[in-house]
């Protein structure tokens, strides 16, 4: 995978380069609430979902990177460069996502909405389940074949997200259709809750205070298609999550996500590493000589 | 009448000294960015504990001196509000409070709902720290605001 290696050795590389800006976010690895990343400022982030599979599967690890850009107060765009490595089998990169939100009410209300539209150019060997919808797919075939079967897909969420005395509540609702093959429209949900673990700013600038940390949990799973609304053969799982801002630009995600059905993996172990550059769109544009 | 002398007196001072100190004096308040009557009107639940500003400043140094300035005087190139100003310090707790929570996207300011509550109002704490000596008679005249 040396692309894949170029943008992950690129995105560590960049860490520690440039210059720190903030971070705080959202402990959720699929839900998406309604915070938009700040203007002008880049996000990037290394996180894995690592497989622990059935009796009769491999462990697999599907590593992805994200770059994610503010590019109004209300449009966030974000690339995703994603790969994968099955136990017994191979290492392979398994596609691209261009994901764009949109935030169509400038003030906070009580439900805020989100417009979510992404386009994948992926195979089928993807394993990253940044959603998860549909029916569950089969995880039997060697990567060599999954690798040769292209999947073009659109995808589109509805967002709602909340936030009560500190607590945030956010339900997504997914409709994705895959354009290079007749399966219908396939559909999925995420719910998600969380709340930092304090909620007072201490004087002193530490690392393992409270108010460093945010936890909560994310239920999320597949919801058949046309062709088959509804539960049958379908993956849920109930995840805690876990966050720990370790510095200004810098945070650390960790969840234990537990299959609740028999087609669901039964854990999938995710982390995830994000670090922020502040101001980014004006130092690019600086640097080409344009007006910040 | 003494008292808007006073107020056209200081907003004059602030204007010929601010390039002087890198402010932004280029701010001027988006008539459209009001705060509805019952937010501005709540009252900081800190105000009786002044040693929790610090907490602010530290918030406000982790998400709001790239447009702000440490000093809160304003980036002219991010058209960022001068926090110093009279225009700024005269808008109640609840009204600065509202603003942090809900941002302008449209004009750049990013909302902070995903702040805890206690620590927005921390943030609007350590802001009236940022008055400048001649801002400190916060009768700004009605036209800026």
């Amino acid at each position: 995978m040396p692309r894949l290696g170029h943008v992950l050795a690129f995105a560590i590389g960049a860490c520690f380069l440039l210059p720190a800006a903030h971070g705080q976010e959202a402990p959720y690895f699929v839900t998406y609430d309604h915070h938009m990343e700040e203007p002008g400022n880049l996000e990037i982030a290394t996180s894995s979902t690592l497989g622990v599979p059935r009796s009769d599967q491999r462990f697999f690890i599907a590593p992805y990177a994200e770059f994610e850009y503010g590019v109004t107060g209300r449009w966030t765009s974000e690339l995703y460069l994603e790969g994968q490595s099955t136990s017994g089998d191979s290492a392979v990169f398994t596609g691209w996502r261009l994901e764009n939100r949109f935030r169509p009410l400038a003030r906070e209300h009580r439900i805020n909405p989100i417009l979510y539209i992404e386009y994948e150019g992926i195979n089928e060997a993807t394993r990253i389940q940044k959603e998860v919808v549909g029916n569950a797919p089969g995880f039997d075939e060697p990567n060599s074949e999954l690798t040769q079967t292209h999947a073009h897909e659109l995808e589109t969420k509805l967002i709602l997200s909340s936030t009560v005395h500190d607590w945030n509540f956010a339900e997504n609702f997914i409709v994705e259709k895959n354009l290079s093959a007749a399966e219908g429209f396939e559909f999925g949900y995420a719910l998600g809750v969380y709340r930092p673990l304090a909620t007072l700013a201490s004087a002193k600038n530490c690392r393992l205070c409270r108010e460093n940390f945010s936890a909560g949990a994310e239920l999320y799973g597949g919801l058949g298609s046309t062709n088959g609304f509804g539960f049958h053969n379908t993956a849920h799982y109930f995840a805690p999550v876990l966050s720990w801002q370790i510095s200004n630009n810098t945070s650390l995600h960790f969840s234990p996500a537990i299959g609740l059905t028999h087609k669901s993996n039964p854990v999938l172990l995710r982390f995830g590493y994000s670090y922020e550059i502040r101001g980014f769109g004006s130092k690019l544009a600086r640097m080409f000589g344009g007006k910040p | 009448m003494s008292a808007i002398r006073a107020g056209l007196s200081a907003a004059f001072t602030i204007a010929l000294l601010s390039p002087l100190l890198g402010q932004n004096t280029s701010y001027r308040p988006d008539p459209n960015w009001q705060t509805p009557a019952e937010a501005a009107s709540r009252k900081n639940p800190l105000a009786a504990r002044p040693e929790t500003a610090t907490g602010g400043k530290k918030l406000f140094m982790r998400n709001c001196v790239e447009c702000h300035a440490e000093d809160g005087s304003g980036k002219p190139k991010k058209h960022a509000a001068d926090l110093q100003l009279p225009v700024v310090q005269a808008q109640s707790d609840g009204t600065l409070f509202w603003k942090i929570t809900n941002g302008n996207p449209d004009r750049g300011m990013p909302s902070f709902s995903r702040l805890p509550e206690m620590q927005r109002w921390q943030l609007v704490l350590f802001l009236r720290t940022l008055k400048s000596a001649p801002q400190e008679n916060n009768s700004a005249p009605m036209s800026l605001r």
